[in-house]
């Protein structure tokens, strides 16, 4: 059994991480995986569970390939919890396809920074077992390093993916901006067209209340 | 993304469209009230069950703790 831990800082908040996390496939990084599924999915007491269904493509070594099989598509199950409440975001993983002789046990958690709240830590740790088969230790080395390669290219993908959000979000607000400049317009054309009216009916009134004057000065006149 | 079955592709696209937006405005937001993408879900759910049928892969397995019980699978012969 090989144990592999690491921790990484973002640079962004909790929320930010979390909602690009269930975004973060496809992207550039980690090519091999190729679907995720969405198995069962509820909300417990404010907890959000999740199990989906990972499959990847694995490239094994010839040699390795007569004692685990050929396998190309590999499949995984994840299961995730997100709890609001104490802003955590928990996902295990764990591999289906050959899991007789090798078992890898991911577990992702992205908390708020401890230092800084609008930072987020990755605690990432990873369990290898081989069982079963010649050579465990060098297998169980051979798996370590190919997660630890794996592990930053998924922390660039995260990157990738909370960027792709952030510009999301900036064209939502330009068109937000677009609806407010747009708006205002209108309203500053309505205000200046009704004050605009409002002028007429006041020189209008105006204008017949001078007349109305001139009327009754000219018929008090007459009376006279 | 792509479902594991192709015909479920754009059942998977409508629904996950529908819970990042649901995650993001309500769930972070403290609205934990799911009901928003049920619909969705569901129809895209039993595509997804019956692929994954059809496929054999059985999700099931995992939710047992497979290593150090009495399910796992003992090595054959010499170990």
């Amino acid at each position: 059994m090989k144990i592999w831990t690491f921790e990484h800082t973002f640079n962004h908040p909790w929320e930010t991480v979390a909602t690009a996390a269930w975004r973060k496939y496809p992207n550039p990084h980690n090519p091999a995986v190729i679907g995720t599924d969405v198995v069962e999915r509820k909300v417990v007491n404010g907890v959000l569970h999740t199990q989906r269904l990972v499959s990847s493509i694995w490239y094994f070594p010839k040699w390795a390939q007569a004692i685990i099989g050929s396998a190309k598509v590999c499949y995984a199950a994840e299961h995730s919890e997100v709890n609001l409440s104490t802003r955590q975001m928990i996902l295990k993983t764990i591999n289906l396809t050959f899991c007789r002789h090798i078992a890898v046990n991911e577990t992702l958690k992205y908390v708020p920074h401890p230092a800084d709240p609008n930072k987020t830590l990755l605690k990432q740790e990873a369990v290898v077992t081989v069982q079963g088969v010649p050579l465990t230790n060098y297998m169980e080395d051979i798996l370590t390093n190919k997660i630890s390669t794996n592990a930053s290219k998924g922390r660039q993908a995260m990157e990738w993916v909370i960027n792709k959000i952030n510009e999301e979000v900036q064209d939502i607000t330009r068109s937000t901006d677009e609806i407010f400049t747009q708006t205002k317009k209108s309203l500053d054309d309505l205000t200046s067209s009704a004050k605009k009216s409002m002028d007429d009916i006041s020189q209008k009134a105006k204008k017949s209340f001078d007349d109305i004057q001139q009327f009754k000065m000219n018929n008090n006149f007459s009376e006279c | 993304m792509n479902s594991i079955g192709e015909a479920c592709n754009d059942l998977k696209k409508e629904y996950d469209d529908c819970f990042n937006s649901w995650f993001s405005d309500h769930f972070l937001r403290g609205r934990t009230n799911d009901s928003l993408c049920a619909p969705l879900f569901k129809v895209y759910q039993d595509c997804v069950k019956k692929a994954m049928k059809q496929q054999n892969i059985d999700f099931e397995e995992v939710k047992k703790d497979l290593l150090e019980t009495p399910h796992e699978k003992k090595p054959q012969g010499k170990s």
